[in-house]
């Protein structure tokens, strides 16, 4: 299945650079690709990274960054390509074994438990011992040192419960600092660190840069990286797009090689007009920690976008309006009417239906066949008044929606689990529009769906809104924000930035105010 | 078009539908019933007698309906550890009734019934409401029902109940009895007993209900994926709770069932009875994993466990062998049942 070619591809002339080993880089990746079954995560990227530099890595979501990193810390091997650590050809079996060479990863997502303490998290698996007891003394006075270090006012014996998330983004610092690393990939370091705590690790990441260690540096805060970036790499769909030197460079262009300029997608042409009937009027919904004073409208027959970073509240406010999480406050009026939506049943009732992100998880009853997932949100219609269902409706019912939405499948009696993510996608959409639904939020609909299919579900999405339903959008890919809304709003860390009129503006303008630039003013 | 981009198309050919696995599996533990019939009817000249098999008729009663409810729970993703302490809690309820309040013995029964449903609506609640795993809940109420039962009858049988306390447990439709020319009965044909028609009845009831009623489907749909019902608009704390409640009514019946049957109310009947019911739901295809299950598998699963002990008892294998076997049995179910799931 992989094609043999690429080992081919790989320039032999790279050899020699890695040959004279303590002038050279730290670490070289030569053509490295990852593929997983059905997707390419990486295809053919070069990179290297030289002692006590800092080294950025930028691109929007899916573009490899965390696939590459993962290749690099030994949790993924690639498919092909070559990894030159210190001189030497390397390939890691596992993170345990990367650990060993001087690479350490500190990860966006807490790799902490909960139960056990600040210091005995820090040395988990390499704990400080006296025959086959823990020597807590030296425990607790090796972790004192790294938090020192840090400059952080933690206590090693609290639990890691105790503690603040930012806190915790601290300990994580200080576990991979206690490594003496060599190497250190940091993922989105600062995500939850105040402006402070912020300053402070950037000082720990000079001194390391004194120190010779080499840094991979992830963040979607640009505005942050001119602190302590000294080169930064761009990649796009798995391809590596440019290195520069991160002075000679701007942050304007760095965007711009990330949402890359030509639309590479196919869209249907748009054969829906909004009309100017308000369907959907959202007023300062607000939920602390989550999203704060959003407010748009929505008229009837319009595709409107929820373009941001991951994380921004997009996904969150669309739950709250569906009634999945709780509103703190704010209104949802549909038709100019106020809603009273305590859970998803309300939010039905009105004529609204959410699509979920994660079909799986929350969309589909996957063990159950293609006719009962269909009908699962509208079962009043084809049941008696005893609640017992006619089979005879049932069938035909089911029968319409696969035929309508040209569902593949051997028959309406197969589980869903079966299908591809593509038909999956559509059996979600027709149990909406058998429930008579006239406000879809889509949620990354076309995520793990391959191209032919995407073009299928934009076609239906235009159908959608042409028959008059109000389509909310949710897209990290901006191709298809602007491939198929009317208008866009623009999230930026839980707040509606801006709404802009899709006709006129670009990938750029976007970027700009998802990344937080003259956004909050 | 590059090699792998759809791997969907290749899946599912050459290999069986999971409605072929389903029916092989029914077949299978079809099949091994049969099996069992035929070697228990070689061995043991008397257990293909027509009063063997109205006792097995009997013991499988208890083992089914309580199985009923256990599936119904467990296809919705629940676990009942309660209904053998249920049933004992009804079953001296009902005896109580009738004994100290001079209740009619259908009022009484209804009474005893009503209290297993209520233990049923508390476990329901407790899991939907407070939020405690399905296995602690009822395991709450396996201790709490037992202790009432045993506190309210002072540890002692309730006996000295009356001829109708024994008619729903030891009755029987078209028994043909004839006086013999000796003056005493004999008797022709022992009838269907009540409770077998109960449980025949209340089996094809609830079969049709999941597999026909909007309830029922929510049931799966809940059990299949809890959230995606939700967000659906399932109401699914209501169903989880119907389960519950659905699952404590049939304990009721059966302890006063049971009772009936020994015109005595013991408050130590039923230990372990929700092991029975629980594996008769496996060995009938129900996976504890939730949103698959049926009630016939449950019934074949029950007459499995019945016919084993009765087969097993009149080859004279010993109580602690007969242990032994029927453990190995479940373990060989549920083993087969991965064995589908997987993949």
């Amino acid at each position: 299945m992989l094609d043999g070619g690429d080992d081919a591809a790989v320039p032999d002339g790279h050899a020699i650079e890695a040959g004279c080993a303590p002038a050279g880089p730290l670490l070289s990746l030569f053509s490295v690709a990852k593929e997983f079954p059905g997707v390419r995560a990486l295809a053919g990227v070069d990179f290297d990274l030289r002692r006590g530099e800092v080294h950025a890595v930028c691109g929007e979501n899916g573009a490899g960054k965390s696939t590459l990193m993962k290749v690099i810390s030994g949790v993924h091997a690639p498919t092909t390509g070559r990894i030159v650590y210190k001189g030497v050809e390397r390939r890691f079996a596992s993170p345990l074994e990367a650990e060993a060479a001087g690479i350490a990863m500190i990860h966006q997502e807490l790799n902490l438990v909960a139960h056990l303490t600040v210091a005995e998290n820090i040395f988990l698996g390499r704990e400080p011992r006296r025959g086959f007891l823990i020597d807590r003394r030296a425990l607790r006075s090796k972790a004192r040192a790294c938090l020192d270090r840090l400059g952080a006012a933690i206590d090693p014996d609290a639990p890691v419960r105790t503690l603040p998330v930012a806190q915790c983004q601290l300990v994580e610092i200080a576990k991979a600092l206690s490594l003496d690393a060599e190497l250190l990939i940091m993922d989105e370091p600062t995500s939850s660190l105040t402006e402070q705590e912020a300053r402070q690790l950037f000082r720990v990441i000079r001194d390391l840069k004194a120190a010779g260690v080499g840094i991979v540096y992830i963040s979607h805060r640009l505005d942050e990286m001119r602190e302590i970036v000294d080169r930064v790499t761009v990649l796009r769909d798995g391809r590596h797009v440019s290195t520069d030197d991160f002075a000679a460079t701007s942050v304007d262009q760095i965007v711009a090689r990330m949402v890359g300029r030509a639309l590479d997608e196919k869209f249907p042409e748009r054969t829906s007009v909004p009309t100017g009937h308000v369907i959907l009027e959202a007023t300062g919904l607000t939920r602390a920690g989550a999203f704060r004073d959003v407010s748009f409208t929505l008229r009837r027959g319009e595709i409107l976008g929820f373009a941001g970073l991951m994380g921004a509240g997009r996904t969150e406010v669309a739950r709250a309006i569906f009634g999945a999480d709780p509103l703190e406050s704010g209104t949802v009026a549909i038709d100019g009417r106020p809603l009273a939506i305590r859970d998803p049943r309300d939010a039905i009732a009105a004529g609204l239906a959410y699509l979920s992100e994660d079909r799986k998880a929350q969309g589909l009853a996957v063990k159950m066949p293609v006719d009962a997932n269909l009908t699962l949100a509208n079962l009043a219609a084809v049941a008696n008044r005893l609640g017992l269902i006619d089979a005879g409706r049932h069938a035909a019912a089911a029968r319409s929606y696969v035929d309508r939405l040209g569902i593949k499948t051997p028959s309406l009696r197969q589980p869903v689990r079966l299908l591809s993510g593509g038909n999956q996608q559509k059996i979600i959409i027709g149990k909406w529009l058998f429930r008579d639904a006239r406000v879809m939020l889509f949620d990354e609909p076309t995520r793990g769906i391959d191209v032919g299919a995407k073009l299928a579900i934009y076609t239906i999405m235009d159908q959608l809104a042409a028959r008059g339903i109000g389509v909310v959008l949710i897209s990290s890919e901006l191709p298809e924000i602007l491939g198929m809304t009317d208008r866009v709003a623009v999230f930026h860390r839980g707040r509606l930035v801006r709404i802009l009129d899709t006709a006129r503006t670009d990938q750029e303008e976007i970027m700009h105010y998802a990344s937080g630039f003259g956004g909050e003013g | 078009m590059p090699a792998g981009l759809n791997p969907s198309v290749a899946a599912p050919r050459g290999r069986l539908s999971d409605r072929q696995k389903d029916l092989i599996q029914k077949f299978a533990a079809l099949g091994s019933l049969v099996a069992l019939v035929a070697a228990f009817s070689l061995t043991s000249p008397a257990f293909l007698s027509l009063g063997n098999g109205m006792s097995i008729g009997l013991q499988v009663t208890s083992i089914a309906l309580l199985g009923i409810g256990a599936t119904v729970v467990i296809i919705a993703g629940g676990i009942d550890l309660s209904v053998g302490s249920v049933l004992a809690l009804s079953g001296v309820v009902a005896a109580l009734c009738v004994k100290e309040a001079g209740l009619p013995v259908p009022l009484a029964m209804l009474a005893g019934i009503a209290v297993g449903g209520v233990c049923g609506l508390v476990n329901g609640l407790v899991v939907t409401r407070l939020k405690l795993p399905p296995f602690i809940a009822t395991l709450g109420m396996m201790l709490i029902a037992r202790g009432l039962a045993l506190q309210i009858t002072g540890a002692r049988a309730v006996s000295g109940l009356g001829e109708s306390f024994g008619a729903l447990g030891n009755g029987a439709l078209l028994r043909i009895v004839r006086i013999g020319d000796d003056g005493f009965p004999e008797v022709l044909f022992p009838g269907i007993p009540y409770p077998v028609l109960l449980m025949a009845g209340l089996a094809l009831a609830v079969a049709f209900l999941l597999r026909r009623s909007v309830l029922g489907r929510h049931v799966y749909a809940v059990g299949s994926n809890a959230e995606a019902a939700r967000l659906s608009g399932v109401a699914v704390n209501r169903v989880v709770t119907l389960t519950y409640v659905l699952s404590g009514l049939l304990a009721g019946l059966t302890g006063c069932v049971l009772m009936s049957r020994l015109v005595t109310a013991q408050p130590n009947e039923g230990v372990m009875y929700e092991l029975d019911a629980i594996a008769s739901a496996v060995i009938g295809g129900t996976s504890l994993a939730g949103g698959i299950g049926t009630i016939s598998g449950t019934v074949i699963g029950a007459f499995v466990i019945g016919i084993l002990r009765n087969g097993l008892n009149m080859n004279g294998v010993s109580a602690f062998t007969q242990q032994i076997i029927i453990g190995l049995v479940i373990l060989l179910t549920v083993w087969i049942d991965q064995l589908r799931n997987r993949r």
